[in-house]
């Protein structure tokens, strides 16, 4: 893990992110096969550990794990399918296949979660506009403003305790006292967010954002290496959906579970959406060598 | 310091609470209790399971493939058996102790956790509602007629004959006449 945060997979232009992040998030929701749902966590993670600092990667870890085991121990409480119990409560069977289908549903969840949060680390706001900008003006603007408001309503508070700390305004002696200090920071927070908004919509419309004949500025060039990577993500992805789409990773849990179909046709399947999952880490660790290699000849 | 040890105090009590509340059992000790002396009961009533709806063949094509292995092939899973009548027995009691002594696996929402305020029986041998297209599910009827109240607020009178039922369409395919259905008899 470095320090450094390596973004090679981010320079892709954005057209070519939208399709990848679009394409993997919704494969990873719409399926319960647990060979690719695997796939789709640990591509995930290993992305994340190249996009952020190790203590970032380790508090998530901390809210991931349990997260993960809490859904997966919750759904044998409630569902009760499957044939193979391992004991009783009040009455009602605890079987394999429950719990089994919990940390499927675990897996799903988190990988998903996790692609997320991937998308937020690449698809900054330039990007996002410049995609849908001409398109629908108002709906990108406010959906990237909502997009960062929550980080920025926690940055904000944070600032706005730190400073009545150093005033001392902020007593913390007490629940009681902590709890009217916290309010005070509250409301000042919400006052700063409201005027935030409007000064927004004024410098936005001092900058006659959303008018006929204005031009964007960005820097996205559709590259040759934007190309290889639509054509190889064409092909992996519509190698995997029509292997979706003819049954091949279907998988059932209940009332028994399916034996793991393992041949060449499913195979191929598993290995493009391998490949898919993990190209984003790929492509960090070969920019990683790559520079490793040049500053070495110097 | 002693914020935390109050935390883990209350999670250990809660705890505890869960396990005192919860009758944890083996899948041995929930399938060795053995059914009463039918001969020398007082009162005793018959109950039979069946899933002859599932059979026809516009509806064998409806049904979830992994369940067909658990349909038996003359469609059904509890004969008419004799079992002894408790005072206060409600139909589902009977099916449940019926499903414990026979090993059929059954699940059910209980009456505090739904709407109606009676137990309602989602699966019987892994035959579930919807398990085949939309308006499928188990139903009961007693005597022949079909009771249009929950199975755990029916009360049983000695010599009834309690038939659960799969309907796949609503009730209509095995005569309940409340929604549509006719009578074969």
């Amino acid at each position: 893990m470095n320090s450094k945060v390596v973004n090679s997979f981010g320079t892709l232009h954005p057209f070519v992110l939208l399709i990848y992040f679009a394409g993997i998030i919704i494969t990873a929701m719409f399926s319960m096969n647990p060979v690719i749902l695997t796939f789709a966590l640990l591509g995930g993670v290993a992305f994340m550990v190249t996009q952020c600092s190790k203590n970032e990667f380790f508090s998530d870890l901390f809210f991931y794990i349990p997260m993960f085991l809490l859904i997966a121990i919750i759904n044998p409480l409630f569902s009760h399918k499957g044939v193979t119990p391992i004991f009783f409560m009040n009455g009602n069977p605890v079987t394999v296949e429950a719990i089994l289908y919990g940390v499927d549903i675990s897996l799903m969840l988190v990988s998903v979660i996790y692609w997320c949060k991937c998308y937020s680390k690449i698809m900054t706001v330039d990007k996002f506009l410049f995609l849908f900008g001409k398109a629908a003006k108002k709906l990108s603007l406010v959906l990237s403003m909502a997009i960062r408001f929550i980080p920025l309503f926690r940055d904000n508070f944070r600032e706005i305790r730190q400073v009545q700390m150093s005033l001392g305004l902020y007593n913390k002696k007490g629940i009681l006292n902590k709890l009217s200090s916290e309010l005070k920071v509250f409301s000042a927070l919400i006052t700063k967010a409201l005027e935030n908004s409007a000064d927004t919509s004024a410098s936005m419309r001092a900058r006659g954002y959303g008018l006929k004949g204005r031009s964007h500025f960005s820097l996205f060039k559709f590259r040759k290496r934007d190309l290889v990577f639509t054509v190889i993500l064409t092909i992996l992805f519509s190698v995997t959906i029509t292997g979706f789409c003819l049954g091949v990773t279907d998988f059932t849990f209940y009332p028994h579970l399916d034996s793991l179909r393992l041949d060449i046709v499913s195979g191929v399947v598993y290995i493009s959406f391998g490949i898919i999952a993990f190209l984003p880490f790929i492509t960090e660790i070969r920019e990683a060598i790559v520079w490793k290699l040049s500053v070495s000849k110097i | 310091m002693k914020k935390d040890i109050l935390a883990v105090a209350v999670l250990l009590i809660f705890a505890a609470v869960f396990i005192m509340v919860t009758d944890f059992q083996s899948v041995e000790e929930y399938y060795n209790a053995h059914p009463e002396d039918v001969k020398n009961a007082e009162k005793t009533v018959t109950i039979s399971i069946e899933c002859k709806s599932i059979l026809k063949d516009i509806n064998i094509k409806k049904l979830d493939e992994s369940v067909l292995p658990y349909i038996p092939n003359n469609g059904i899973i509890l004969k008419k058996t004799r079992f002894v009548l408790w005072d206060n027995d409600t139909v589902f009691d009977v099916l449940q102790r019926a499903s414990q002594y026979k090993k059929i696996p059954l699940e059910y929402q209980g009456s505090t956790q739904n709407t109606f305020g009676s137990a309602y029986v989602e699966g019987i041998n892994h035959l579930y509602e919807f398990s085949c297209g939309e308006l499928s599910g188990w139903s009961y009827s007693v005597n022949g007629e079909f009771p249009q109240q929950g199975c755990s607020s029916y009360i049983l009178k000695n010599g009834d004959n309690v038939k659960w039922l799969y309907s796949c369409d609503l009730g209509r395919d095995i005569g309940n006449t409340a929604t549509g259905g006719y009578n074969e008899q």
